[in-house]
């Protein structure tokens, strides 16, 4: 490939921020065509190497280009103009408008003052159609998944006819079906001569998606290299700057324990005839596509969703379904799949993040009592290795992995003994996820129960004693100890029934 | 770029209060709020005759007593993510239950006060249930109190004033208490109560938890339904609190009293920085908007504004405040990210 195919490229790019150097003499490019992963920890440099690249940050010292134009001085819509689209993982649409609206939101074709639907929606298609994704232009964008929705976003920057697309973690809210389509989506605009950087924290993906990768840590590059060829464990490494430990050498340790927590024909709008067996001592993994019940699942049991029939038990007695608070206070506890929308209280410190499930455990006589508070929280912060300034901090402003330590924290301090876990590596970095990993392991290790739910089965088939695979709404496999093999378990999984 | 490496346990000198993002926005803001309530006393107190004086003073405290009482309740409403405006018709009906009640029904007088303060805190507790258990939006539900309750309490007197009979108590209800305004002092003593449930007791860090995220605090076994319907219920109770209050200063009940009064009240919330989104906001922020509201109020009155002319120039100055308020924040955030 010659020089002229390069489309943005940083050199020698150095930026600091108060007390930390985010990018240390950097060099870095991208050509036509090209898909480029970037990897890394969170705080590695990732973010800040995109925000100079879509000039919303400039460079203290090198230079940054795009097809050739130093960026100094560029603002962000300057930037854009020169062909760099970004898309960022919060999305930006209005999800009460249709597809079409939100294609053009804010520059609408209009003829003679007055909106010109007809050309907006055949723009509109016109737009899908470059992606390759048939969505219907008209239906509002609130009543597509989170998968159209990333989709349709995605359009919007590629309707922009950018030279460089930027993604970031355009996935991350994503289960492991509707991965796929965003992959496809990114191979076919790359085909078009566009250059993706791609940023995500899922190996899996990145091997389906991306040409090569770029490993940041510390603000520095550490390299780049085909994905095809290097190995998991070697780029996790990378990313972390340790020696890969082998993680699947544990010994798994299916518990013998009569179940602490059962449920037998469960069956709601998802479920469907739903059997499954919690036991102390031990991870259990829930596996399963999208729509397969998983999360229907943890709704049930903790008492969120009450079924329509079926029976669950508590230590061998039955309970009322739906009694959630009941449930909480026998024992039970839940982190949600969506973080941010149902886990943690963005402006609340993490100190009363972490007490709020049970804040007569830290009253004295119906008063709060402030030494128990933070008592309880630092004992917390330190056992789970949450990283946050002071304990009072407000979550929001803590890193996706530190805010789910502290929504597990939560139960940890109300005492649970069953937890429920959905999806709590999601978004979350590779040194987060190791630490949860841990944690859980801990915690069967101490006899408790935990259910671990994950679109990614790689990480079941690591960490997980015994694994239920869902289809359907029902449990139709479960794998214990050494039958637990990655390959079985995907096949599982996405089986014809 | 939020990460730093781990050293050792997190730093000691924490703030056990709980952090709130914008803390140092809300410190500003009550740092803006104390200066500006100077100045308006240096200001007055050259321009506005007798504005110093002893009787003005305190007269100052028993309207800021109308305005406060139910304010405290109200920055809580508020902090949930939740509005009550039924305020000004549930004080005007609370003083007109208490003349029927003891002029007309009969009913002893220490009865009659317990029966005002019973039905306005079931009021406010329906409001609260419409909102909790139906998820009809609290400025709906209260919307409804607020015509009906003001229909009712002119129905029922035709629009005329009903005279109370003369008592110890009302006499100490409309007096004073060691030379201070009992008012002032039920608004001290309440504000007191409120400020000790807001930050020290499960109930009061409940209801930031639930303004902050609702579904958050429910996962997290926080009761939100019961959260919901209490602070309805505090503030129909304080505002039959109030409407006693006013019964007393009038010798009567008045259907046709307090207009537009829930409008100071949240807009002097709303001045003491507490956002009408939801999960923050501050009782002494609240305590600074009363004052602040109240001696704009007293000094436009001192300086002979004309009284159409008097909500005009307090209307530009509640914008302002806020104005001034959500530009701080502004730049707060920037400088923080």
């Amino acid at each position: 490939m010659s020089n002229t195919d390069v489309v943005a490229e940083v050199r020698a790019g150095t930026k600091r921020y108060p007390g930390v150097t985010a990018l240390s003499d950097v060099d870095f490019a991208v050509r036509r065509g090209e898909v480029r992963a970037l990897l890394g920890k969170n705080g590695a440099g990732k973010s800040t190497l995109i925000k100079v690249l879509s000039g919303a940050e400039h460079l203290d010292s090198g230079e940054a280009l795009v097809r050739g134009k130093p960026l100094a001085g560029l603002g962000t819509r300057d930037v854009a103009a020169l062909g760099v689209a970004t898309v960022y993982q919060e999305l930006s649409l209005v999800p009460e408008m249709t597809v079409a609206e939100n294609l053009f939101l804010g520059a609408w074709p209009r003829s003679r003052g007055a909106l010109d639907l007809r050309r907006m929606r055949a723009d509109a298609k016109e737009a899908m159609a470059r992606i390759g994704v048939d969505i219907d232009v008209d239906s509002p964008v609130g009543a597509l998944g989170s998968a159209g929705q990333q989709l349709v976003e995605i359009a919007r920057a590629v309707g922009q006819r950018p030279t460089l697309l930027i993604l970031d973690e355009p996935t991350s809210s994503l289960a492991a079906a509707e991965v796929r389509q965003v992959i496809d989506v990114v191979r076919t605009v790359a085909e078009q001569g566009v250059a993706v950087i791609y940023v995500s924290h899922r190996m899996d993906e990145i091997r389906q998606v991306a040409d090569t990768a770029t490993v940041v840590r510390d603000g520095r590059i550490v390299e780049t290299l085909p994905v095809r060829t290097a190995s998991t464990h070697e780029i996790v490494a990378m990313m972390l700057g340790t020696a890969p430990e082998a993680v699947a050498a544990r010994a798994r340790r299916p518990s013998a324990e009569p179940p602490v927590l059962s449920a037998r024909g469960l069956v709601s709008d998802r479920l469907n005839g739903l059997d499954i067996d919690v036991r102390p001592g031990e991870i259990l993994g829930i596996a399963g596509v999208l729509g397969s019940g998983r999360t229907e699942t943890l709704r049930a049991l903790v008492g969120l969703d009450r079924p329509a029939s079926g029976e669950i038990r508590l230590r061998g007695e039955a309970v009322r379904p739906g009694a959630f608070a009941a449930m909480l206070r026998r024992g039970l506890g839940m982190t949600p799949e969506n973080r941010r929308r149902e886990g943690i209280v963005p402006l609340m410190g993490v100190d009363e993040n972490i007490v709020i499930s049970d804040l007569r455990g830290v009253s004295r006589s119906g008063v709060l009592d402030r030494r128990a508070i933070r008592q309880a929280a630092r004992a917390l912060i330190d056992r789970l290795a949450i990283k946050t300034a002071r304990p009072g901090t407000p979550i929001g402003t803590l890193s996706g992995g530190n805010q789910q330590k502290a929504v597990l924290a939560r139960w940890l301090h109300a005492g649970s003994d069953v937890l429920l876990l959905d999806e709590p590596t999601r978004g979350v970095d590779v040194e987060a996820k190791r630490q949860i990993y841990d944690q859980m392991r801990l915690l069967a290790d101490d006899g408790r129960a935990v259910v671990f739910v994950s679109s990614e089965v790689e990480e079941l088939a690591d960490v997980c004693d015994r694994i239920v695979v869902l289809r359907g709404g029902r449990a139709v496999a479960e794998l214990s100890g050494d039958e637990i093999e990655l390959n079985r378990v995907m096949a599982l999984a996405i089986a014809e029934e | 770029m939020s990460t730093t490496t781990p050293t050792g346990p997190p730093v000691a000198k924490a703030d056990a209060r709980g952090g709130r993002l914008g803390r140092n926005t809300q410190r500003l803001n009550e740092i803006g709020l104390i200066g500006a309530i100077v100045v308006l006393f240096v200001v007055l107190s050259a321009t506005a005759p007798g504005f110093l004086s002893v009787t003005n003073q305190l007269a100052i405290l028993r309207d800021a007593a109308t305005i406060g009482v139910v304010a405290w309740a109200m920055t809580l409403v508020i902090v949930a993510g939740e509005i009550d405006i039924s305020i000004g018709p549930a004080v005007a009906f609370s003083s007109v239950l208490l003349a029927k009640a003891t002029g007309e029904w009969h009913i002893p007088f220490a009865l009659a006060v317990l029966v005002c303060l019973a039905v306005g805190l079931l009021l406010g507790a329906g409001a609260g249930y419409l909102r909790a258990r139906w998820g009809i939006p609290s400025f709906v539900a209260t919307l409804g109190l607020w015509s009906a309750l003001r229909g009712l309490a002119q129905y029922m007197t035709d629009g005329l004033p009903v005279p109370l009979e003369a008592n110890g108590l009302l006499d100490v209800l409309a007096g004073s208490i060691l030379g201070i305004p009992t008012p002032a002092i039920v608004m001290a003593v309440l504000f007191v109560v409120f400020l000790f449930v807001a930050n020290r007791t499960a109930y009061g860090r409940s209801v930031f938890a639930v303004g902050g995220n609702a579904e958050a605090a429910r996962l997290a076994g926080i009761n939100v339904s019961r959260i919901r319907v209490i602070l309805f219920a505090t503030t129909g109770l304080l505002a039959a609190v109030s409407g006693l209050l006013l019964a007393a200063r009038l010798g009567s009940g008045n259907g046709g009293a307090s207009v537009g009064l829930e409008f100071d009240v949240i807009a002097a919330v709303v001045i003491g920085g507490t956002s009408l989104a939801g999960g923050k906001g501050s009782l002494l922020g609240t305590l600074l908007g009363v004052a602040f509201i109240t001696v704009i109020g007293n000094g436009l009155v001192l300086l002979g504004v004309n009284a159409f002319f008097q909500d005009v120039v307090r209307g530009v100055i509640i914008v302002g405040a806020v104005l001034i308020n959500v530009l701080l924040s502004k730049r707060n955030g920037a400088r923080a990210s």
